[in-house]
């Protein structure tokens, strides 16, 4: 009886495939949106985790001003580091694996006659180490060049590969915003991060050449500070705290006007934005499975009336009005589910796509893809219950009657 | 048999809108069908033959008064009730054959019988049986579309045994045919009811059609004006 229904149900179906066609699309797109929003979500998420976790777990992030939380006003421009404040830290820090001091700049670079934006970052030897970056080609900076501010360039893999093809960077010289610069060394490449940023698109330089020549202020962003393993980085958080509050003359009782981050905060952090994005986002694409919802509710309808004079016949011939109900509910839950199985293919595909466009690991969660079967079978059972029921209370003389 | 009328109507009224512009189809009708009978309802447009009809296929229940069929006060049960004795007694043929379109002969004869929840087998047994007592076994694959008026009605009427009724309810059944198709239809049920003793209440207007009834009803104004065995029975065989 059930499989007698379901094939009733299919036949109707394909009686009008370009009407149910159109109104599978509504939940076709709506099931493609949520399965492509959480796969890609979870896919970023993981992306994002696991290139802060590359950081290295005891690695920290010391950063002017506090971060803005929600709710509170935007804060006025926090002091910017200087060479005092690491010098402080270096001199007053144990335990400590490495130091490096970061500026950065978006900046236009010309070899000959291409050019690209890249991040001009300058810093000092330590960054190597903090960051776990290794250089493949040539060298670092060397102690004379930092000291000195003589520009030399360490170039990432995008910029290399935009200037030089498949030749050698090395001894090459390169305009960074007006400075030449000769190329000395060439980065590992690293990809994309999690937020689709290349991460080598990148030239660095010394810290001291950086503030002299190419932003002309003596102001340092952020200062990374590398712990060495098997020392807590809580302890070290609080030392770097008590150092910069006193070389930053920080009276007691106020606030830091800086911010210590560890990689876990990040990561936390992080995350549960991305987990705010997926569901905001999820949530938009559920509305339109209501909306996909409403045109089966609306077909159903439509084929109700049409099928008036076949609803008196199955009445006269012996037919329950639960018959009629099931075979109604039916058709909409196998119209429903239908569109609900396109989706999930239409979905994943697109996560697929996403995830090779962008470099995101394609995560697709098992129970999510059953969760938009179920719910899409659910839409078709809630919104083809009412016009079921309207063709199940006919009066079967009225019905058969209908022309 | 006698202590039970088959079909009996007892002061039955069966009236449509309020007040003044109330109208009465039926006007206290008593009427008694016994078991095996072969009654065909006559009158003019509106003289309240459909809606007896109606009634006694348990389509329709009256305003007041008994509709007792097999015992069973009918003209009272709710919805659901009277569906099951139609599921579980009556079959019906219309005028206008109700078929199934883009459905097989096959599928159309077997319908009832799926909604009587029978087996996949047994229903395609009992389906082409009761199409080769039609004489359309060969045509068991055939839509409706691609049969005759004729052979459609006998499907039609093939599904309205297949079940093995108590009571054949038709309504102008030869109403869209010629008179040699619907000599071979009443000829068909004539057989049903002489063979199988199936009770048949059959409207009409054609006087013809009805002599092939063992009884005769004339329904006028809502009520019964005569009444009448039909003894010179015309004889198709």
């Amino acid at each position: 009886m059930f499989f007698e229904t379901v094939r009733l149900a299919l036949s109707s179906i394909r009686r009008n495939a370009l009407r149910s066609f159109l109104t599978l699309l509504g939940i076709v797109i709506g099931v493609a949106a949520v399965i492509a929003m959480i796969t890609i979500g979870n896919g970023t998420t993981a992306k994002v985790q696991a290139d802060i976790s590359k950081l290295g777990s005891n690695l920290l992030v010391v950063r002017p001003g506090q971060p803005a939380g929600p709710g509170s006003p935007p804060s006025s421009p926090a002091r910017p580091f200087s060479a005092v404040h690491v010098t402080a830290l270096q001199g007053g820090l144990t335990g400590i694996k490495a130091i490096s001091a970061v500026s950065q700049k978006s900046l236009r670079v010309v070899y000959g006659t291409e050019s690209l934006t890249a991040g001009v970052t300058g810093t000092d030897l330590g960054f190597f180490s903090v960051r776990d970056w290794a250089v493949t080609q040539g060298r670092e900076f060397s102690e004379q060049e930092v000291r000195g501010g003589t520009p030399a360039c360490v170039i990432g893999e995008t910029v290399r590969k935009q200037f030089f093809g498949g030749g050698d960077p090395l001894g090459s010289t390169i305009r960074v915003g007006g400075v030449n610069c000769p190329v000395v060394g060439l980065l590992e490449a690293k990809g994309t991060s999690g937020f689709g940023q290349d991460q080598d698109n990148i030239v660095l330089m010394p810290l001291s050449a950086f503030q002299r020549r190419v932003s002309g202020k003596s102001d340092i962003e952020t200062i990374y500070v590398a712990a060495l393993d098997g020392v807590a980085t809580s302890q070290v958080q609080s030392d770097i705290e008590l150092i910069l509050r006193d070389s930053r003359k920080i009276t007691q009782g106020s606030d830091d006007d800086f911010s210590v981050r560890d990689q876990t905060q990040m990561a936390n952090t992080l995350t549960s934005t991305m987990t705010t994005m997926t569901g905001m986002l999820s949530a938009v694409a559920g509305v339109s499975l209501l909306v996909g919802g409403i045109g089966i509710m609306n077909i159903m309808l439509v084929s109700v009336t049409e099928r008036t004079r076949e609803i008196g016949i199955r009445l006269a011939i012996g037919a329950h009005e639960r018959h009629i109900l099931t075979q109604f509910v039916v058709e909409a839950t196998v119209l429903s589910l239908i569109g609900g199985i396109f989706g999930i293919l239409l979905g994943l595909g697109l996560a697929l796509l996403a995830s090779s466009l962008f470099g995101i690991p394609f995560n697709p969660s098992l129970s999510v893809i059953a969760l938009a079967a179920g719910f899409s079978a659910m839409i078709g059972l809630v919104f083809g219950f009412f016009p079921a029921l309207r063709g199940a209370r006919l009066d079967p003389i009225e019905a058969l009657r209908h022309e | 048999m006698s202590e039970t009328p088959f079909i009996e109507f007892v002061d039955l009224w069966k009236s449509y809108g309020m007040g003044e512009a109330q109208v009465n189809a039926l006007a206290g009708v008593n009427l008694t069908i016994n078991r095996g009978e072969f009654v065909t309802i006559m009158g003019p447009s509106g003289s309240g033959k459909s809606t007896a009809m109606n009634i006694i296929g348990c389509l329709d229940t009256p305003t007041s008064g008994r509709y007792g069929l097999m015992g069973v006060d009918a003209g009272r049960l709710d919805r659901e009730r009277r569906a099951t004795l139609r599921n579980l007694y009556i079959g019906f043929v219309f005028q206008g054959y109700n078929l199934l379109p883009r459905t097989t002969a096959l599928d159309n004869v077997e319908l009832p019988l799926v909604y009587r929840g029978i087996g996949k087998r047994e229903r395609k047994e009992r389906a082409m049986a009761a199409l080769s007592l039609v004489g359309l076994a060969d045509r068991y694959s055939h839509t409706p579309a691609e049969l005759s008026g004729g052979q459609q009605q006998r499907v039609a009427i093939a599904r309205a045994f297949v079940t093995e009724p108590q009571l054949l309810v038709a309504d102008e059944p030869t109403g869209n045919l010629d008179t040699a198709r619907s000599h071979e239809i009443m000829g068909l049920l004539t057989k049903l009811n002489q063979d199988n003793g199936l009770t048949i209440v059959m409207v009409t207007h054609e006087a013809d059609i009805a002599a092939f009834g063992t009884r005769t009803i004339k329904f006028v104004d809502g009520n019964i004006a005569s009444d009448q065995m039909n003894r010179g029975r015309a004889d198709v065989f």
